[in-house]
């Protein structure tokens, strides 16, 4: 489940990288990483709960429910940056025998589905977000309301389409030109 | 009835959370369904799909019979907190008095004039009510609210937190499966939850006491609704939909309430055969409950106040009903 | 046959066929999914799903646990435990024949006590043993091969990832399965390390013998692994022992390797974030196929395939152990294409309902126990077996001058140990229930 996939390829031989690709693939780092971050707050509230259990017999109200509000928040950040560098393509690691050009048309193909995905479920689930407006349920234990997990997603499907319009692009110019296709790593 | 299943005119998916053998499935909806199938004449069909195998985490039920998703929804109300402020009411302590068909039937009589509001987006077929939250404790034996001071109960849902942090106790919540697990290794030292599921999560096993109020009075319930689809629901003709209605009524709550007073009684029993002590509450321990958990009720009614629902006139018709058909 | 079931039946076929043109395999069951549910109520059914299904798919406590394992696991990769797992390894088996292959061996297992993930644990340890084992010239086949098998120990020795996906799918409960594995996976590093010795028995000059070390770096050596211990009972045996849950422990765990790594300055802040951003990538996968099988399952649900399967098998006539065989020898088909989560996902919603129903003799929470550790360790197969094998790949790229074929050469003794485990699994499922039995009191 590794970056076996995840050859390197540097600009070399490549158009000059486009100003705004760039600015967007650093913005869907940054939210993957704003997303990890959401991990890191979790570790410290579910381990702080459990220790605070632990000695004082009295765990953080509502950990759980806040844990399992932030992790699906967290996960969808991840989305674009799992699309943008080629993870979800992990599991086909038959790619590495093909080539280049097989590879490209494979990352477009595959990108198709990405941006699809993101279209429908960008549609859909701006529907849901007005749903829980409508009905606004919330947790139990901090009545937080479950809505305010959907502007972030919705901000992450956006973030996944625009990785997926660049991984297309990347795979459709590797196509013709033969050049690796390979979403390109954005960690520096 | 799948002698009936080719000529069906209408066939309704309903979906629940529970699995196929629980005896929610097989003594409630299975006999509801059976009877609906046959006087239908066969022309409704209800498949059953459990275990939330149509997609979805129980709490997205509601949400799923609202948009048709599916056709018929069986779930619990706390299961999406805050979409059912005033069918709450009947899940507090003191209010629930431990008479399940009472309460049942209370929420039959209160629909119209009280309760209708929550369900805008569903036609409702009928709502009922389990046992009631009872005691069931891994080393302690409970008779005075005193007793539970500072330590660690497993709870249902919202009006389940506000009873045990009455009770000076702090509320943990955890996916039912979990609790025989929390209970063996004091990740909790008791929960508040039913009889009913002993057998199927074996609690015999890892606790030793189980406590209750005289005439199976308890701290709180759980509501559940069995609801269908509005466009479906207006989509039968007016034959079949008093097919539904006759086989919901209260005759049926009645029945419904055996149903879950019987599994009950069941639960109870194999924990007593497994060397557990069952507690009643003599009248004068039970009042001492009841006095902690005065508090609950006022706290709720002054919140859904704030939320510009009559909660008072609430909680007095809640009781006056309840009381009206557990004196029959 | 109705038309709802031909429509399943084909969505298999169309799956299977994705899968194979290397398709991504969440997005092949979101698409089938999707479709097939489309096609058998029409389209508006599954909108209305997609307006919250992604999110009450992923806002489920029990799966928050697996970030924090895979987030340890990539901290851990990067503070130089795995050079301190593999230097105490060969100061204690170093000397024997085949003793370097034997530290890897140990090693990988010992990383597998604190990171859940196979791949993680083939290529961190791969990055450390590889180069000793080439200084040493061992044959390429056992260099390359000792460390592709080794590295499964990552999801077997608990934390697991694979473990906690399964538990989930079953709905079992991962503190048990965690449990159920650790007897296992010791086994399995005493039958590696016997492989070892029984390939350099065989196949002389492939595992010279390495250098005996001083006494004061054996002590040395031995001493810098206990921080590994100390991470391991507090995580694990905090689950075990009911201290905490094991999303908690995940937590504690991640803050231990944290305060580990920085303490002794092993850990940069630069490779936090590089830790963070694979925690982005492996979660986010984890996360998308788990979508796509819910999905999936609502369409087959709908159909009726997991049933048909289910009343094919038991109306084959075949008793339960014939069952099983057939099931696993499925399993191990498919973990040649597959990698081992996707193969979890996908295949045991299909053949859990049929095991649930067999008579083994045990009631159905060992039942889901011991038939979940034998699917572990077949599905641990997979990531060895050709053509697609994940360890076996990530290894080889790290020694780019071996051939393929020489790594899945140098594989096979360690497969054919696999399946001799499998076999006393199976037999004996005391093996696995014994320590859960033992913590349920
Ligand atoms: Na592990
Ligand atoms: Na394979």
């Amino acid at each position: 489940m590794n970056s076996a996939a995840g050859s390197s390829t540097d600009g070399a031989g490549r158009p000059r990288p486009n100003r705004y690709v760039q600015l967007v693939r650093a913005a869907i780092r940054y939210w993957a990483l704003a997303g990890g971050l959401i991990v890191v707050g979790l570790v410290l509230l579910t381990a702080g709960s459990a220790i605070s259990n632990l000695i004082w017999n009295r765990p953080i109200p509502g950990d759980y429910e806040l844990t399992k509000h932030f992790i699906a928040i967290a996960i969808f950040t991840f989305l674009p940056y799992c699309q943008l560098t080629g993870a979800n393509v992990t599991v086909d690691i038959f790619t590495e025998g093909m080539g280049l050009r097989a590879r490209s048309a494979m990352l477009a193909f595959a990108s198709v589905f990405a941006i699809v995905f993101a279209l429908v479920l960008l549609r859909q689930m701006s529907l849901g977000f007005e749903d829980y407006l409508r009905y606004p349920e919330t947790t139990a234990t901090l009545g937080l309301p479950l809505w305010t997990a959907f502007p972030p997603m919705l901000v992450s499907l956006l973030l996944l389409l625009a990785a997926a319009v660049i991984t297309a692009i990347e795979g459709w110019r590797g196509f013709r030109g033969g050049r690796p296709g390979d979403a390109a790593p954005v960690a520096d | 009835a799948s002698a009936f299943a080719q000529d069906a005119e209408f066939t309704l998916k309903l979906h629940h959370f529970l699995g196929p053998k629980a005896p929610a499935q097989t003594k409630m909806m299975e006999p509801w369904i059976k009877s609906i199938e046959e006087e239908s004449g066969g022309r409704i069909k209800i498949e059953i799909y459990p275990s939330m195998s149509l997609g979805g985490a129980p709490p997205q039920l509601f949400r799923q019979v609202a948009d048709g998703v599916v056709d018929i929804v069986w779930t619990v109300n706390g299961y999406t907190p805050n979409l059912f402020p005033r069918e709450e009411v009947f899940e507090l302590p003191t209010v629930f008095n431990g008479d399940i068909v009472a309460t049942n039937l209370a929420m039959r009589d209160m629909f119209d004039a009280y309760l209708s509001d929550d369900f805008k987006d569903v036609h409702v077929l009928f709502l009922h009510v389990h046992a009631g939250q009872a005691l069931q404790m891994t080393e302690k034996a409970v008779h005075h609210p005193t007793d539970l001071e500072g330590l660690k109960l497993r709870v249902p849902g919202p009006t389940g937190n506000a009873v045990v942090e009455a009770l000076g106790a702090t509320p943990v919540t955890m996916p039912v499966p979990d609790l025989p697990q929390a209970l063996s290794t004091n990740v909790v030292d008791g929960a508040l939850i039913p009889w009913e599921i002993i057998p199927a999560l074996k609690l015999q096993d890892v606790t030793k006491y189980d406590i209750e109020g005289p005439d199976n009075q308890r701290f709180g319930t759980t509501t559940f609704q069995v609801t269908m689809n509005k466009a479906k629901w207006e989509s039968l003709p007016n034959d079949l939909k008093e097919v539904f209605d006759r086989n919901s009524g209260e005759e049926w709550l009645r029945e419904v309430g055996k149903v879950w007073r019987d599994s009950d009684n069941a639960g109870i029993k194999i924990a007593v055969e497994a060397g557990n002590e069952h507690i009643v509450l003599t009248a004068e321990e039970m009042a001492e409950f009841d006095a902690a958990l005065g508090p609950v009720v006022d706290r709720w009614v002054e919140e859904r106040s704030a939320e510009g629902i009559d909660a008072l006139a609430l909680v007095e018709a809640a009781r006056a009903a309840i009381a009206k058909h557990s004196s029959k | 046959m109705d038309a709802s079931f031909a429509t399943g039946i084909a969505g298999l076929v169309v799956l299977l066929t994705l899968i194979a043109i290397r398709v991504p395999i969440a997005y092949t069951m979101i698409l089938v999914g999707v479709v097939g549910t489309s096609l058998q109520s029409g389209p508006s059914i599954v909108l209305y799903q997609l307006k919250d299904l992604a999110y009450a798919q992923f806002s489920i406590y029990d799966l928050s646990v697996l970030p924090m394992f895979i987030l340890m696991g990539g901290l851990a990769s990067r503070c130089g435990l795995s050079r301190d797992l593999f230097r105490a390894a060969n100061a204690w088996l170093g000397r024997f024949n085949g003793g370097v292959a034997m530290a890897a061996v140990a090693a990988c297992g010992g990383f597998g006590a604190v990171c859940g993930s196979s791949t993680a644990t083939a290529s961190t340890m791969g990055q450390v043993a590889l180069p000793e084992l080439r200084r040493y010239r061992y044959s390429p086949a056992l260099a390359t091969g000792t460390i592709a098998a080794g590295g499964t120990l990552g999801i077997l020795i608990p934390p697991s990832v694979v473990l906690i996906v399964y538990a989930i799918i079953v709905e079992a409960n991962v503190v048990t399965l965690f449990a159920a594995a650790l007897l296992p996976g010791i086994l399995a590093v005493i039958m590696f390390l016997l492989t070892v010795a029984i390939y350099v028995r065989v196949a002389p000059g492939a595992g010279p013998r390495g250098e005996p070390v001083s006494r004061g770096e054996f002590v040395s050596a031995t001493v810098a692994v206990f921080p590994v211990f100390v991470i391991f009972a507090i995580v694990v045996g905090g689950i075990y022992g009911g201290l905490y849950n094991p999303t908690p422990a995940g937590a504690i765990g991640v803050f231990l390797v944290a305060i580990y790594g920085f303490a002794r300055r092993r850990l940069s802040i630069r490779d936090s974030i590089e830790a963070l951003l694979e925690t982005a990538r492996t979660s986010g996968m984890i996360f998308l196929i788990l979508l796509g099988a819910a999905l999936l399952s609502i369409f087959m649900s709908r159909a009726g395939v997991p049933q048909a399967v289910a009343e094919l098998l038991q109306g084959s006539g075949l008793g339960p152990f014939a069952i099983l065989a057939l099931v696993i020898v499925i399993f191990i088909v498919l973990g040649m294409l597959m990698d081992s989560l996707s193969m979890i996902i996908l295949a045991i919603p299909f053949f859990w309902p049929v095991i649930v129903d067999l008579d083994f003799g045990m009631p159905v929470d060992d039942l889901k126990i011991w038939f979940g550790i034998v699917a572990l360790i077949v599905v641990e197969l997979g990531l060895i077996t050709p053509p697609v094998g994940l360890n076996v790949f990530i290894i080889n790229a790290q020694a780019p001058d071996i051939p393929m074929r020489q790594t899945f050469k140098g594989v096979m003794p360690f497969f054919a140990s696999e399946i001799v485990r499998v076999v006393l699994l199976v037999a004996f499922p005391a093996v696995s229930l014994w320590l859960p039995h033992l913590l349920r009191g």
